[in-house]
């Protein structure tokens, strides 16, 4: 019966993953933009939950109604002061890696300076505590972590299938110039997925604060297995970063039992290497080129 | 042009001709300036003695040079051929360790092994080459952060050469009478010999191959270039002083620990540094080395060691990116390079046009 707790373990992870995952997916798919900075964003909303908890007592899973906002206004605002500028740049895709690494190193220099380099973890009685049904235990951290997830995930679906702004959206990712040509205000759509991919980081900010602990250094932890999950399902597809996630959440979970903590990242960095040999373009994606 | 004269031709030819002197003078005097340097670095040392911050000094120009070597060295991989690597400290932390291993559990000296750890380095190289060369721009970006992060866990973890915790090598023997001098020798010569390979390789054949990948990959393998086996070598030959100058960083800071080589800051600082001074050019690297380093010894010196050195680091990537993505030596390369040739064809229009009238 241990691979079924280990694969329960790893499944409820594997939600929070996918919001990570589909916010990095959606940016890169709409705008070419790969976000080296998305777990710093993570991080930030972390931080930003930590301190509503720690100062005026917020629960975290609801404080998530102040981090996806704050987050959104955050992330419409790097977009504008950011992208428009190297818009016609020729090798477009490769100066975001370099400028979303800019900032990523301002945004953890910022942090370290403002919260110090001190372990953080928000910390609700449900953080501890576990429900157990048969043999099986459930983390209650974990299983409310994974319905907010999935809550979230099905909302951004039906804000991408079932709004003008989704279809718009859409129609942005599928192709740019036709989507401009049939009246759809391309600048504006790209604010507003920028926005929204930050949102999301934001929310799963939220939810690994009462997960994992944290540090200003710490979204490092992140990178590989973002990158990994959403190489693996196609950068751009979101379709493939659930898959992606769900897929590499299981598997890091029997390596975790297997080799221990320590090797656990180990999973995403070999997975990573192995997908862009045999697949680069993912399962879903479009091929990653300049 | 109904009123040019060929009075006007001959003040238009002469006007080119002082640009095409004054540019020539210039270089004639970068030439000397260089030299200097050189000459300066190699007969710092003389000075030891003479002057109290002289054991700062010598730390701060051995950092200099380190970043030097380390930048020149990336440029090959992400200047010329274009293939930006934000994990090339890997082959700095293999001529470390190597070295610093053969010191402590056999007595090596470092200017021995250090031909040893590039060796590996250069194996390295190639490997991670034929696994990621296959993937171009942004993946190869995504790949390069991987396998440092990665080199980072597993070294972390490995208790056969103390994992986190590193290990301390022995004092030298000459440390009380010569310092950290020789340390510095070891570091001049890894930068002399990055900017040199940089200088040679961007006057050659193969320079010019490695371009032709960064402007464009398809065009370029169809012109016959077999950019496979050229981005391999362009990957090997920019381990080689990143290892040498791994070496005598571990050397001079007298211990081993995994995070001393392998932070993301220092691979950012190397990406940084090429593209400040200019990524794709000879002088570039050097300068942005200088001018970065000055910057974080500024920084330390009014704000105390701390995280606010990487916000900058990230501050000055972002603005360089955003609004001089040439770079210095870049900038002004191309600001001479567009006057001449507006000059060259303001002669040219006049000449048809007098020609016409005669």
């Amino acid at each position: 019966m241990q691979w079924l707790q280990i694969l329960v373990l790893g499944l409820m992870l594997g939600g929070v993953y996918a919001v990570m995952a589909s916010g990095l997916t959606l940016i890169f798919g709409v705008m070419r933009i790969v976000n080296l900075a998305h777990a710093t964003f993570i991080l930030l909303a972390a931080y930003l939950t930590f301190f509503l908890f720690d100062l005026l007592g917020v629960d975290p899973i609801l404080s998530i109604a102040i981090t996806i906002p704050v987050l959104f206004l955050v992330g419409v605002g790097v977009y504008l002061v950011l992208f428009p500028r190297i818009e016609n740049s020729p090798r477009f895709v490769e100066s975001t890696v370099l400028l979303t690494f800019g900032l990523a190193l301002l945004l953890e220099g910022t942090m370290g300076r403002t919260f110090t380099g001190t372990y953080r973890l928000v910390r609700p009685s449900y953080g501890v505590e576990s429900f157990l049904i048969g043999d099986l235990y459930i983390p209650k951290g974990q299983l409310y972590a994974l319905i907010v997830s999935a809550v979230l995930l099905l909302l951004l679906a039906a804000l991408l299938y079932g709004t003008r702004i989704g279809g718009s959206i859409r129609a942005t990712m599928q192709n740019r110039t036709a989507a401009q040509i049939v009246g759809v205000n391309v600048r504006r759509t790209m604010a507003l997925s920028f926005g929204i991919g930050i949102a999301l980081a934001g929310a799963s900010g939220t939810l690994l604060s009462f997960l994992f602990p944290f540090f200003p250094a710490s979204h490092w932890e992140w990178v590989p297995v973002m990158l990994a999950l959403v190489v693996l399902g196609g950068l751009g597809s979101l379709k493939g970063a659930l898959v992606g996630a769900l897929g590499l959440s299981v598997v890091a979970a029997f390596v975790m039992s297997e080799f221990g903590p320590t090797w656990q990242p180990m999973t995403f960095f070999l997975a990573l290497f192995l997908i862009l040999l045999v697949r680069p373009q993912g399962l879903y994606g479009k091929p990653l080129e300049a | 042009m109904a009123t040019v004269t060929p009075e006007e031709l001959e003040r238009r030819r002469a006007e080119l001709a002082r640009a095409e002197t004054r540019a020539a003078r210039q270089n004639r005097v970068l030439r000397l300036l260089v030299a200097a340097i050189a000459l300066g670095l190699l007969a710092f040392p003389a000075l030891r003695g003479t002057f109290s911050a002289f054991n700062y000094v010598i730390q701060v120009l051995i950092v200099i040079m380190m970043f030097t070597a380390m930048a020149s060295s990336w440029n090959i991989m992400g200047g010329f051929a274009g293939y930006i690597s934000l994990g090339h400290n890997v082959f700095m932390v293999i001529g470390a360790y190597v070295a610093g291993m053969l010191l402590v559990y056999r007595g090596v000296s470092p200017f021995i092994s250090v031909f040893l750890g590039v060796a590996l380095a250069v194996v390295v190289g190639v490997l991670f080459g034929l696994v990621t060369l296959r993937t171009r721009g942004p993946a190869f970006i995504i790949a390069s952060i991987a396998l440092l992060l990665m080199t980072r866990l597993m070294l972390d973890n490995w208790d056969a050469i103390e994992g986190a915790n590193g290990l301390s090598l022995p004092i030298p023997d000459f440390f009380p009478t010569l310092g950290k001098v020789p340390m510095y020798y070891g570091m001049l010569a890894a930068a002399f010999g990055a900017v040199g390979l940089a200088y040679g390789i961007s006057r050659s054949k193969f320079g010019l191959a490695l371009r032709a990948i960064a402007m464009d990959e398809i065009k370029a393998e169809v012109a016959g270039i077999d950019t496979r086996r050229y981005k391999i070598i362009a990957l090997a030959l920019s381990a080689i002083f990143i290892a040498w100058a791994g070496t005598f960083w571990g050397y001079t800071l007298n211990y081993l620990r995994p995070s001393a080589f392998l932070s993301v800051a220092i691979a950012a600082d190397m990406a940084l540094m090429s593209i400040v001074g200019g990524k794709g050019t000879v002088a570039g690297p050097p300068i942005g080395a200088f001018l970065i380093i000055l910057v974080t010894e500024l920084s330390v010196w009014l704000f105390g060691p701390s995280e606010l050195n990487l916000a900058i680091s990230g501050t000055i990537l972002i603005v360089v990116l955003l609004f001089f993505p040439l770079g210095i030596v870049g900038t002004l390369q191309s600001r001479q390079r567009d006057r001449l040739a507006r000059l060259r064809a303001a002669v040219e229009d006049t000449g048809e046009a007098v020609m016409k009238g005669a």
